[in-house]
C-alpha cells in the first residue's frame, strides 16, 4: 500500500504548529488532591493496620452471615429470625410512609410561601431560610433533641423526626417546581377574575402535581433507609434490632436481617419507581430532569 | 332558553368518572396509610400533653455552650478527613462500577445484569448498616466510618454516573468502534469527557452527603464529631450537644457554598 | 481492494438494506455512492467495516474476510479502515489533538490511553494528520470551539491517524454549507491522490458526485443500479437511480 508516506510532511508549506499547553497546572491539581487525601488519611486517626484483618478474618464473619441464609427458613429458630426481621422492617416502612406523608402535607404551604412567582420577596426569603435550616439538620438530631424527650422511645418519635426532616427538601423542591411552571394558564385564570385561592389551586397546583407526587415517592424511598438510622438510638424500626444483634454478635441472625432489609428495600423501590414512571408519563417533565433535581433530596 | 338547554343536554358528553385503576390505587393508598398508622400507634397527642417534659431539655438546648465547639476541634478535623478519604475512594471505585452498569460502555449482557443487581443491593443497605458491619469487623473508630462511607458512596456514585453515561451522545462511540479501539480506550475517550461535568458535581454532592452523615457515623461508632455528640448526649450535656448541632449546621452550609462555587468554576 | 460478492443485509426488523450486491473496488480508487435516502448507501458503507453484519454473501477488505471475522479480527480490520460521519462524531469536550489520536488508539496500551500519556511519536502523528487537512494551528483548542467545516477536517485527520488503507465517508458534507462542502470534498480528493487511500464517499448531491467521483455507483432499494464514471452519470442515469428527473433540489446550490 502506498500509505507509507503518511508520516512524511505534506508538500504544502504547513502553518506553524502551536506549542502544547503546559500540563503543570493539571499535574499540580492532581498532586494537591493526592496530598490532601494522604494528609486526611493520616488526620482521620484511622488505624489503617486493622485493614488487613478485614481480609484475614472478615471473610469468616461473612461466611457466618451466609450460613444464616442457607438454613431452612421454616425451621426453628430461623423462622423466628426471619419473622422478627420482617416485622421490624415493615415497622420501618410504616414509619417512613407516615413520616413522608406528614412532611409532604406540611411542605405544601411552605412550597407556596417559598416560590418567587407566588409570594412576596420577604416571605420567600424567610421561608427559604427556614427550609434550609431544616435541611441542614440531620433527622437523627431532630429525633434526639425533640422527639425522644417528648414522644418517648419507639416508632412514633422516629416517624415525626422523618416528617420534620422531609419538610425541608420537599418544600424546596415544591417551590422550585412552582417557579418552573408555564405562566400562561396563570394569567388566563387571573384574567377571568378568579380569587387568589383558585389561581393557586387550578393554575399553579395542578401544573406541578405530578412532579411533586414523584418527589414525595422519592423521599419515601430515602426515608426507608433513614428510618434504619433512627432505630439505633431507640426510635423504632429495623435499626433497633440491627444494633442489638451487632452488639450480641449474632452473625447468623445478622445475615438474615440484612437480607430482609435488602429484599424489602428493593421491592419497595421497584413498586415506587413504577408508580413514579406512571405519574411522570402523564406530565411534560422528563424522567431525567426529575432525577437530576431530586439529587438534592 | 331553558327548553333548548334540556334538549342540548342529551348531546353533551357525560363527565367522565375517574378511571378504575385510579380509584383502586387511591383506596389502596388510604388503606395502607390507616394500617401503617395503627401499626406504629401514630398520635400527635404527646406533642401537647408531654410538652413540658421536652421543654426543659429544649431550654437547655437554647443556651448552647459555645466554648465546647472548639474544645473538640480534633473531632472536627477527623470528620472532614473521614469525608475526604471516603469521597475520594468511593467516587473513583463508583466511576469504574458505573461504566460496568451502563449498556453504553458494557457490551456484555450477563455482566451488565450482574453489576446492576449487585449495585442495587449495595444501595439498599442504609449507611448505618455499613457502619455497624465495619465496626464489628475492624473495631470502633474512624476506619469503620471510612469503610462504611466508601460502600455508601460507591452505591450513589455508580447509580448517578451510570444514568449520565446512558444519556451520552453516541456519535463519538460509533467513531471509536469504527476505528477499532478497545473497550477501555473507547470508555476513556468517547465517554469520560462527555460525563465529566456531571461527574464532578456528583463528587461534590457526595462529599456534602458525607459531612451530613457524620452524626450517624459517630453515633454508631465510626468516629468523628458524631461520637462526641453520642458521648455528650449520654451524659445529658444538652448544652454541649446543641452547640455541636449548631456548628454542624454552619459547617454544612459553608461546604454547600464552597461546592456551589467550585461547581460554577469547574463544571 | 474491497470485494463484495452477492452480499445481502437483512436488518433484524426484516428490512433488506443490501440486496445481492457484488462490487469490486480496486486500490486507490475514489468512489462516490449516490442514491435516494433509504437506498442503502449507509448500509453499504457500514457493512464494509463490519458495523453491520452481512446476512449472506462474502466481503473482504485487502484480502481479510470481514464476514465471519472474530471480534478481535474485526477490530484489527477496522483499525485499517478510516470512517467519516455526517455529524462528525468528535468528542467536543476535549482537545483536537486528543480527538485525532483517538484514531490511533488501537495500538496504544490501555494504561497509557487511560492516563492520556501520548508518546512524542503519537503527537507527531497527530500534528502530521492535522497538517494534511490544514488545521494544525487548532491542535490544542477544544473541538467544541470549531466550526462545522473545521470539525469535519479534524474528523478526517482522526481517520488518517489510523494510517488507513481504506477511507469510508457517510454523507460527510451533508451538514455543511456549500463552499465548505467543496473544501472538504477537495481535502478528501487530495488525500486520495497523495496517499493512494481507497475512498468510498456517500453523497446526496449528484453534481458533487460527478465532479469528484472517479467512479460513481448509483443505488436504489438496496441494489446497485448504476456503475460508471462521473462522465457516464448523465441525466438518464440519474432517472434510473432516483426514479424521476433531475430538479434544482438535487444539485448543490450556488454552483451550477
Ligand atoms: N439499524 C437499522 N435497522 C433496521 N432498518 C434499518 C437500519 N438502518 C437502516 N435501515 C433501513 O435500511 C434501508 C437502507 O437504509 P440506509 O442504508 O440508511 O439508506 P441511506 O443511507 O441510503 O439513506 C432503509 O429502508 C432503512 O430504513
Ligand atoms: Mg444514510
Amino acid at each position: 500500500m502506498s500509505t507509507a508516506n503518511l508520516t512524511q510532511r505534506p508538500d504544502v508549506t504547513p502553518a506553524k504548529r502551536p506549542t502544547e499547553p503546559s500540563k503543570t497546572r493539571s499535574t499540580l491539581v492532581w498532586l494537591g488532591l493526592l496530598a490532601l487525601v494522604g494528609v486526611s488519611a493520616w488526620l482521620s486517626g484511622a488505624r489503617w493496620s486493622e485493614l488487613g484483618s478485614l481480609f484475614t478474618e472478615g471473610w469468616r464473619y461473612f461466611l457466618l452471615m451466609g450460613q444464616g441464609l442457607v438454613h431452612n427458613p421454616f425451621s426453628e429458630p430461623y423462622s423466628e429470625y426471619w419473622t422478627l426481621a420482617f416485622d421490624k422492617m415493615m415497622e420501618s416502612v410504616y414509619m417512613a410512609w407516615i413520616g413522608t406523608l406528614m412532611g409532604a402535607l406540611i411542605s405544601i404551604p411552605f412550597g407556596f410561601l417559598a416560590a418567587r412567582n407566588v409570594s412576596g420577596r420577604v416571605t420567600v426569603q424567610v421561608s427559604r431560610a427556614f427550609l434550609n435550616l431544616i435541611r441542614a439538620v440531620p433527622e437523627l438530631v431532630f429525633a434526639i433533641v425533640i422527639m425522644l424527650p417528648i414522644l418517648g422511645f419507639g416508632p412514633l418519635a422516629g416517624t415525626v423526626a422523618l416528617g420534620v426532616g422531609a419538610v425541608g427538601t420537599l418544600g424546596k423542591l415544591t417551590a422550585e417546581a412552582l417557579e418552573g411552571i408555564d405562566m400562561g394558564p396563570v394569567e388566563a385564570v387571573r384574567a377571568s377574575g378568579a380569587s387568589k385561592v383558585s389561581v393557586l389551586r387550578w393554575a399553579f397546583w395542578s401544573q406541578v402535581l405530578p412532579e411533586v407526587l414523584a418527589f414525595w415517592l422519592y423521599r419515601f424511598e430515602i426515608n426507608i433507609r433513614a428510618s434504619a438510622v433512627l432505630g439505633v438510638i431507640g426510635a423504632g424500626g429495623i435499626g433497633s434490632l440491627l444494633s442489638q444483634l451487632f452488639s450480641k454478635r449474632e452473625w447468623e441472625q445478622i445475615g438474615i436481617t440484612l437480607a430482609v432489609i435488602v429484599i424489602v428495600t428493593v421491592l419497595v423501590d421497584m413498586i415506587s419507581g413504577a408508580v413514579r414512571h406512571r405519574i411522570i408519563a402523564g406530565s411534560a417533565k422528563s424522567e431525567r430532569r426529575i432525577q437530576e433535581e431530586t439529587v438534592a433530596l | 332558553m331553558s327548553a333548548t338547554a334540556t334538549d342540548a343536554s342529551a348531546l353533551r358528553p357525560r363527565k367522565p368518572g375517574p378511571s378504575g385503576v385510579l380509584i383502586a390505587g387511591l383506596a389502596a393508598v388510604a388503606a395502607f396509610t390507616v394500617w401503617a398508622a395503627i401499626q406504629i400507634e401514630f398520635t400527635l397527642a404527646p406533642l401537647i400533653t408531654n410538652f413540658t417534659n421536652g421543654w426543659e431539655i429544649i431550654q437547655e438546648f437554647l443556651t448552647p455552650n459555645w466554648s465546647f465547639i472548639f474544645r473538640v476541634w480534633e473531632a472536627w478535623v477527623e470528620t472532614v478527613a473521614i469525608a475526604i478519604v471516603a469521597t475520594f475512594v468511593g467516587v473513583l471505585v463508583g466511576l469504574i462500577f458505573a461504566t460496568m452498569a451502563s449498556r453504553v460502555t458494557n457490551r456484555s449482557n450477563w455482566f451488565y445484569r450482574v453489576v446492576k443487581v449487585a449495585l442495587s443491593m449495595v444501595r439498599s443497605l442504609p449507611d448505618i448498616a455499613y457502619v455497624l458491619i465495619f465496626v464489628a469487623l475492624v473495631g470502633v473508630g474512624s476506619l469503620a466510618g471510612i469503610l462504611a462511607l466508601i460502600m455508601f458512596n460507591i452505591g450513589i456514585a455508580a447509580k448517578l454516573t451510570a444514568e449520565t453515561i446512558d444519556a451520552v451522545d453516541q456519535g463519538p462511540l460509533e467513531a471509536a468502534d469504527a476505528s477499532g479501539s478497545g473497550t477501555i480506550s473507547r470508555t476513556r475517550w468517547a465517554v469520560l469527557p462527555q460525563i465529566m461535568p456531571n461527574y464532578l458535581s456528583y463528587c461534590l454532592y457526595i462529599f456534602e452527603l458525607n459531612i451530613r452523615a457524620s452524626v450517624v457515623i459517630g453515633v454508631a461508632g465510626g468516629g468523628g464529631i458524631g461520637s462526641v455528640i453520642d458521648v455528650q448526649f449520654s451524659r445529658f450535656e444538652y448544652a454541649n450537644v446543641s452547640a455541636i448541632v449548631v456548628a454542624i449546621f454552619v459547617v454544612v452550609m459553608a461546604i454547600d457554598q464552597l461546592s456551589q462555587y467550585l461547581r460554577r468554576r469547574f463544571v | 481492494m474491497i470485494e463484495l460478492s452477492n452480499v445481502t443485509v437483512r436488518y433484524p426488523n426484516g428490512v433488506v438494506g443490501l440486496d445481492d450486491v457484488s462490487l469490486s473496488i480496486p486500490d486507490g480508487q475514489f468512489v462516490v455512492v449516490v442514491g435516494l435516502s433509504g437506498a442503502g448507501k449507509s448500509t453499504l458503507i457500514r457493512t464494509i467495516n463490519g458495523l453491520v453484519p452481512a446476512t449472506s454473501g462474502t466481503l473482504s477488505v485487502d484480502g481479510s474476510e470481514v464476514t465471519g471475522a472474530s471480534k478481535k479480527q474485526l477490530r484489527a480490520i477496522r483499525s485499517r479502515i478510516g470512517m467519516i460521519f455526517q455529524s462528525f462524531n468528535l468528542v467536543k469536550r476535549t482537545t483536537v489533538m486528543n480527538n485525532v489520536i483517538m484514531g490511533a488508539l488501537h495500538d496504544v496500551p490501555w494504561y497509557r490511553s487511560v492516563l492520556g500519556l501520548w508518546t512524542a511519536q503519537e503527537k507527531e502523528l497527530g500534528y502530521t494528520c492535522l497538517e494534511r487537512v490544514g488545521i494544525v494551528e487548532k491542535a490544542w483548542t477544544r473541538a467544541s470551539q470549531l466550526s462545522g467545516g473545521q470539525q469535519q477536517r479534524v474528523a478526517i485527520a482522526r481517520a488518517l491517524a489510523q494510517n488507513p488503507t481504506v477511507m469510508l465517508a457517510d454523507e460527510p458534507v451533508a451538514s455543511l454549507d456549500p463552499p465548505t462542502a467543496q473544501m472538504v470534498m477537495k481535502d478528501l480528493q487530495r488525500i486520495n491522490r497523495e496517499l493512494g487511500i481507497t475512498t468510498v464517499v456517500n453523497l446526496h448531491f449528484l453534481d458533487l458526485a460527478r465532479a469528484y467521483g472517479e467512479r460513481v455507483i448509483g443505488m436504489r432499494d438496496g441494489k446497485v443500479v448504476f456503475d460508471g464514471t462521473g462522465a457516464d452519470a448523465d441525466d438518464a442515469a440519474f432517472e434510473r437511480i432516483y426514479g424521476r428527473s433531475l430538479t434544482a433540489d438535487d444539485v448543490l446550490p450556488g454552483r451550477s
